[in-house]
This record gives C-alpha cells, sequence and structure tokens, in this order.
C-alpha cells in the first residue's frame, strides 16, 4: 500500500487587520445567503400564500357573520368565539374527535409496525405480500369509503352475509352505536403507506446490533423492545405526529359512510362519528355560517398547534436519535 | 459564520418582509381581478359571447349545447357541474364573478332572492315571445319574492320540470304477494293507514328487510313530508312575517309522530337503516320496495324497465293526515341567473331554449316530471297503460298543488339538519317527540334569528 503524502499548503504570513474588509470573503457571504434565500424562496412563498393569507383571511371571517355569498354581512368582534364557548355541539364534536384520534393513532401505528415486522423477514412471495397490503392505501379515500359501505349494509352486505352463516343476526353497522367502529375500521383499511414507511426503516436498523444482543443472550421480544423500537422511534414519532393531525382532521369518511348526499343531509352523519370537522361543514355549508365556522376552525388549529407540541415534546422521553442533536450544531 | 460580520445584501427580515410583499401581491391579484366584471370565465371575446353555466350535464347535455350553440353561433357555453354542494357556486358568487345561469330549486329560492342573490326575470318574461307569464305554472310562483312573502312579486327564476313530490308509486306484484289491496289511483289515503299498509307489506328475515313496505326518501330529508303532513291538517309552519317556527302545535307534533313510527316500524328505510346508495329507486326496482313516496317524474326511472315491472306500477295521490287534501312540490329544479351575471341577455337567451324549447318539448314528452308550462302538459306520455293513469292521476293532483311554507331567512337545509338530528333521536327513544319538536323550534329559530338579523 502506497503511503499518501498530505502536503501541507504554506500558512499565510501574518498580516495586520486591514481597514477595510477583504472583498473575497465579502463576496462568499453575500452568494451565500443569497444562495439560501433563493433556494428556501420557493416553500416561503408557498408557505406565505397558501398558508398564513388563507389563514389570516379565515381569521377575518371570523369576525363576521359571512355567509359565504351575499354582501349582507358586517364585522361581529369575537362574537363567534364567544358562541363557540357554549356550543355543547361543537365540544361534543370535539370530544368524539379526540376519542377518535386516541383509538386510532395508536393501533395504526401498531398495526403498521406489526405488519412491517412480519414482512421483514424472509418470506415466500413476501414482494407479492407487501404489496397486497400496501394496495389498500393507494385506492381513493372515495372508492374505499363505498366499498366498505357496501360491505357494511345491513340487507344486502358481506358482513352480514358471513356473520349469517355463523349464526349470528344481521347488525346494522352504519348507525350507531355500531357507526363508529365501522369508521374506525375503515380508517385502518388504508394503513398500508404507514407500513412501508415503518418496513423502510426495520431495514435500516443495523443487523450487527440485533446479532450483539443475541450473542449477549437477549430474547427476540427483548431485542424487538430495547434495540429494534429505539432505532426506528424517530419513524414511530413521525407516524404519530402525522397520524394525530389527520386523524384530527378526518372529514371526507364519516360523510361518505352515512346516507348523505346533500348539503343539508350531513346531519345524516350518525352522532358517533359527527366529529369535529363534520360539525364544521355543517355550520359552513349547511348553515351558511362561514364566520362562526371559521370560527370553529381558528379554535381547533390552535388545538392541533398545541396537542402537537405536546407530542412534540414528549418525544425526549421516548425517540432516540442516533445523532446527538446537541453536538451536530 | 462569519455573517454576523458581514454586511449581507439579504437580511432576513429584508427577505420574509419582501416574501410577504410578493404573496400580498399575489394573493391581491386574483381578489382584485374579482371586481372587476370582464375578467373571469364568462366574458365576450372577438365578438363571440361565453356564457358561464352551472348545470349539471345530464340534464343540460352535449346535445343541448351544441344544438343551443348551432342556433346561436355568438354564444359559447362553458359548462360547470355543480357538484354536491354549494362551495363551488359560493366560492364564485363570494368572488362577485358568478356563472350566468345556474341551476337551483324554486322551494327555497326566496334564501337567495332575499339576499339580493338573483336577478328580476319580469323585464325579460314581459319581452319574451317564448317565455310567457300566463303560460307559467303556478310552481314558478314559488321563485318569487316580493321583500316581504314568497308567491308574490317579481319572478327570480324557472322551473324546468316538476312533481307532485308527496304522490306515491307502489307496485301491485307486492302488493297480490303480501295480500292487500292495492291503493286508489284517485282517492288518497291517509298516513296513519299508509303506516299499516306499509308494516303489512313489509317482509323481514333474519334480522334483514327483504321487502320495505314503503320508502319516503329519507336521506332525502324529511322537510318535505313534515311540511306536507302539517299543511294537510290545516296548521302553518311559520309566523305571519316568517321569522319564527313552532314545531309544538298539535298539527306538527302529529307529523313528527308520524315519522318516529314509521322509523321505528321498520317498513321504511330510515337513519336507523340507511339504503347503501342513498335513494330509493334501486331498492324498488329491484322489488325490494313496496310504495315509495317520490312524485310523478320517478315514472321516468320505469320508460326502460322490464315488461313486468311496468305492467305492475301504479301512480296513487299524495297522502293525507288531516281534513285537507294538498299535493306540494318539494323542489322543482330550474335556473336562475346570479345578479352579478355578467352576460344576462344571453343567459336569457338560453333559459328560453331550455325551458321552453326542444329541450322542454323532450322533457315533458319523456315523462321525468311535469313541464312547468302550462303550454307542455297536454306533452306528457301517455302511450303505455302505467304513464296514461299516472297521468291521469298528475292531472288531478294539480288541483291540490300548494306551495311549500318557505322563509327566506332559513334555508331548506337547516331544516333538514334540524330534523334529522332530532327525529333520529326520537326514532332511538333518547328523547320524546315533544322534546325533539321543542329542540327543533329552539334550533330553527335562532338561525332564524341569525338570517333576519343579517338580511334585515
Amino acid at each position: 500500500m502506497s503511503e499518501v503524502v498530505i502536503q501541507k499548503a504554506p500558512a499565510p504570513a501574518p498580516t495586520a487587520r486591514p481597514a477595510t474588509r477583504p472583498v473575497r470573503r465579502r463576496r462568499w457571504s453575500r452568494y451565500s445567503s443569497r444562495t439560501f434565500y433563493l433556494f428556501v424562496s420557493p416553500w416561503v412563498l408557498g408557505f406565505l400564500l397558501l398558508t398564513v393569507v388563507p389563514l389570516g383571511y379565515a381569521f377575518a371571517m371570523s369576525l363576521t357573520n359571512f355567509d359565504g355569498s351575499s354582501s349582507l354581512w358586517r364585522w361581529v368582534g369575537f362574537s363567534n368565539y364567544q358562541e363557540l364557548l357554549h356550543d355543547s355541539d361543537a365540544w361534543a364534536s370535539l370530544l368524539r374527535t379526540v376519542l377518535y384520534t386516541a383509538i386510532v393513532v395508536p393501533l395504526s401505528v401498531a398495526v403498521a409496525l406489526g405488519l412491517a415486522v412480519l414482512l421483514n423477514r424472509r418470506l415466500r412471495a413476501v414482494g407479492l405480500l407487501r404489496t397486497v397490503f400496501f394496495l389498500p392505501s393507494v385506492v381513493p379515500v372515495v372508492a374505499t369509503a363505498i366499498m366498505w359501505k357496501l360491505i357494511f349494509n345491513r340487507d344486502s352486505g358481506l358482513l352480514n352475509a358471513i356473520l349469517e352463516r355463523v349464526g349470528i343476526d344481521a347488525v346494522t353497522w352504519l348507525v350507531d352505536p355500531t357507526a363508529f367502529y365501522a369508521l374506525i375500521i375503515l380508517t385502518l383499511w388504508g394503513l398500508g403507506a404507514g407500513m412501508v414507511i415503518m418496513l423502510a426503516a426495520l431495514q435500516g436498523v443495523p443487523v450487527e446490533l440485533e446479532e450483539a444482543a443475541l450473542v449477549d443472550g437477549a430474547s427476540r421480544w427483548r431485542i424487538f423492545w430495547n434495540v429494534t423500537v429505539p432505532m426506528i422511534s424517530p419513524v414511530i414519532f413521525f407516524q404519530v405526529v402525522t397520524g394525530v393531525i389527520m386523524s384530527f382532521q378526518v372529514l371526507v369518511q364519516p360523510l361518505l359512510l352515512a346516507e348523505t348526499n346533500s348539503i343539508g343531509a350531513v346531519s345524516t352523519v350518525p352522532p358517533s362519528t359527527h366529529l369535529y370537522m363534520v360539525q364544521v361543514y355543517q355550520e359552513y355549508f349547511a348553515n351558511q355560517r362561514f364566520g362562526y365556522g371559521s370560527a370553529m376552525l381558528w379554535v381547533f388549529f390552535l388545538i392541533i398547534l398545541i396537542i402537537t407540541l405536546l407530542v412534540q415534546r414528549s418525544s425526549r422521553f421516548w425517540v432516540y436519535y442516533e445523532v446527538d442533536r446537541d453536538q451536530s450544531d | 459564520m462569519p455573517d454576523d460580520r458581514a454586511p449581507v445584501l439579504y437580511s432576513r427580515r429584508s427577505f420574509l418582509a419582501g416574501s410577504a410583499l410578493l404573496a400580498g401581491g399575489a394573493a391581491a391579484a386574483p381578489l382584485l381581478s374579482a371586481c372587476d366584471a370582464s375578467s373571469g370565465g364568462s366574458g365576450t371575446s372577438g365578438g363571440k359571447t361565453t356564457l358561464s353555466v352551472m348545470y349539471a350535464s345530464n340534464e343540460l347535455t352535449k346535445e343541448h349545447i351544441a344544438d343551443f350553440e348551432g342556433r346561436n353561433p355568438d354564444i359559447k357555453i362553458q359548462l360547470i357541474e355543480p357538484g354536491n354542494d354549494d362551495a363551488k357556486l359560493n366560492a364564485m358568487l363570494a368572488a362577485g364573478n358568478p356563472p350566468d345561469l345556474v341551476r337551483g330549486a324554486a322551494v327555497g329560492s326566496a334564501n337567495n332572492n332575499a339576499r339580493g342573490l338573483a336577478t328580476s326575470l319580469d323585464p325579460y318574461l314581459d319581452k319574451s315571445t317564448v317565455l310567457k307569464k300566463e303560460d307559467l305554472l303556478a310552481v314558478n310562483d314559488n321563485w318569487r319574492w316580493d321583500g316581504h312573502q314568497v308567491g308574490a312579486g317579481p319572478y327570480y327564476g324557472i322551473t324546468k320540470d316538476w312533481s307532485q313530490d308527496a304522490t306515491l308509486w307502489y307496485n301491485v306484484a307486492l302488493f297480490e304477494q303480501a295480500k292487500v289491496a292495492p291503493l286508489s289511483t284517485t282517492e288518497p289515503v291517509t298516513y296513519d293507514k299508509l303506516l299499516e299498509i306499509a308494516r303489512k307489506l313489509t317482509v323481514k328475515k333474519d334480522g334483514k328487510t327483504v321487502v320495505y313496505g314503503v320508502g319516503i326518501e329519507w336521506q332525502w330529508g324529511l322537510y318535505g313530508p313534515l311540511c306536507s303532513m302539517i299543511l294537510s291538517q290545516g296548521g302553518s309552519l311559520y309566523s305571519a312575517d316568517l321569522t319564527r317556527t313552532d314545531l309544538t302545535t298539535p298539527e306538527a307534533l302529529r307529523a313528527l309522530r308520524w315519522l318516529v313510527d314509521l322509523a321505528q316500524s321498520g317498513a321504511a328505510p330510515s337513519s336507523l337503516n340507511p339504503l347503501p346508495d342513498q335513494a330509493d329507486l334501486s331498492t324498488f326496482m329491484a322489488k325490494r320496495m313496496a310504495i315509495t313516496q317520490d312524485g310523478y317524474w320517478y315514472g321516468g326511472n320505469f320508460f326502460e324497465a322490464a315488461e313486468d315491472m311496468k305492467a305492475s306500477i301504479r301512480m296513487a295521490p299524495a297522502p293525507m293526515m288531516g281534513d285537507k287534501r294538498v299535493s306540494p312540490c318539494y323542489a322543482g329544479i330550474g335556473a336562475w341567473i346570479p345578479a352579478k351575471a355578467k352576460n344576462k341577455d344571453a343567459a336569457w337567451k338560453l333559459m328560453e331554449y331550455f325551458m321552453a324549447g326542444p329541450p322542454a318539448e323532450e322533457r315533458a314528452k319523456s315523462g321525468w316530471g311535469l313541464p312547468a308550462l302550462k303550454s307542455l302538459l297536454p306533452q306528457m306520455p301517455q302511450e303505455l297503460p302505467y304513464q296514461q293513469e299516472a297521468y291521469k292521476t298528475a292531472q288531478a293532483e294539480l288541483d291540490y298543488n300548494v306551495p311549500l311554507p318557505v322563509s327566506p331567512y332559513v334555508t331548506v337545509g337547516n331544516w333538514i339538519s334540524a330534523l334529522n338530528t332530532y327525529v333520529d333521536q326520537a326514532a332511538r327513544k333518547k328523547i320524546t317527540v315533544e322534546v325533539a319538536g321543542q329542540k327543533i323550534t329552539e334550533d330553527i329559530n335562532k338561525l332564524l334569528k341569525q338570517g333576519k338579523d343579517r338580511i334585515g
């Protein structure tokens, strides 16, 4: 092996600090910041145009009694927010949304992880199995909801036909109290995307770590819990955060599972699946209360923001990063 | 980093400020352009008017559009599908850039009319040689608003077709199967009797419903049926000034109780057992529903049905709950021209063509609803036996046509929401019918107050 000789560049002779800044250094600085801002500008512009401006517009609307179409509106100050404080329907729908999120997010993360672990093994036709489990997540939500609606139908649905075979009477799935479970099943049906992300994370876990633990006498479960899970915890964290936000914002699925086919009939969404966004939709389009609906959305935005920050805060106790963030800065 | 010492050309602050300015400018541009009457989808260019029309493409078809454009070479139609909700229309109205012609229902149009969203069609009707006021059937009165009441003042829209929506269609074969005497095609049945018959016609097996006795299109909303029942008892829905409602009256409570009884009986699809496809049609056509409350327009569905189905179909008058025979229209779909439409004259040309021209004649002959013009009534189909009977029943029902009560301060959608919520709770025995009536009254009165406050 030939020796590589590294020649040190001659050190510049120490000179006195010039009165003016070196031209070369200044150019570099300008070039750096300009490039940085040039590259981030598409995002910043998009953020301002598509997020900040609509947010501001919605906030302004929340201070009015705007009906969505006519010019007959006036400023009402914070009365929409005051009304929201005493709106039992809105708070009840918010509680249902929290319950839905509390069930769906852990379930979807756990099931996606479980499936990923199973499909991370050397199985025959593992590629086919991965495709089969991933496939539902690429089917549009409308098609999925209609499919499940037909499956859940009391009189002609597949589910009741199966139950009938085993001697169980038909269940009216799409009304309360079972509508909530139907919604959860529909939601979990699309967890293939989460499974793929988990699978990618699992495949990034160094085999040496698991082998070392095995040599040390750790059981399979112990290896999974103490080695694998910490290694993929950033991905789990990502799934939890996005899952919480998406679950809070669920709207289409309850509408499609209900007998709704018109704006006025949005109230046919069963009470157990009448989530917060359904209530907002009802205020906007059935009740023509764009101002009040906007106030509801602003409050909801703040609630989601706070919950996301809490989840973010909690991550320091259970998310493991291979790179120490303090040192990496 | 040396940046803190270097005089940077673009500071964070100046960059963000600049970005905000750009974003604000970009956001303001479309808003400002919305104020410009010449912008948007509709307009005139090169001597050709582009007419922006929000209508369902299965009603205003490609063939209609091509025919109209052939007759009016200076007009080009840009069709916009309305969609399931009003989001698209709301956005266009709010931007001051509405379509030139919009699909809508006559019943409930007072809400738009009172908010100044629609154009008065009286100047056009006065001049038209095609659409004349004296030729308009009473259903068009639902488009009228004089600032105080529906049915008086200028017309703000024209109905394309309509139905006596409380009338019934039934399948004689299912009556024979259940050994139940068929309904009269001339004399109305009472709602109580209808429920009794529906119970007898219903067939259940293993917890499933094989045949429903009746369907009232529950999923389309209970406002029409409720009003029909109240009117039939001589009751009213609103105070004289249309700013208050009361569903705790004996008439309203009786109607609500009937709806609750129907849901609890399981003789009809309801919120307790919704249909998978949001309409009674497929169930009725599959011979799994004996009676459906749908109105004359429903007859269009049977034109291509199997021969045995055609032979079994009958139409019966609207049921009665009290002593008064009524047969209202629940919708009366047609079109209106927004107040801020840019091509009103061209829109009127299309209105004339669509409401009184070849498409109107085509519709009248098809059986898809009653024509909204007196002159087109003789063109209704009478070739097949079921069509001949339905024609007679529908003609007889014309004498009992009454307008559905409407206030400009709430929408039909508001009513449907409130009714769905509380009738469902009563059907589940969570609240009594009396409490449901009280709750609906409170909710609607609150909305009426807000609407009155907004409209003035």
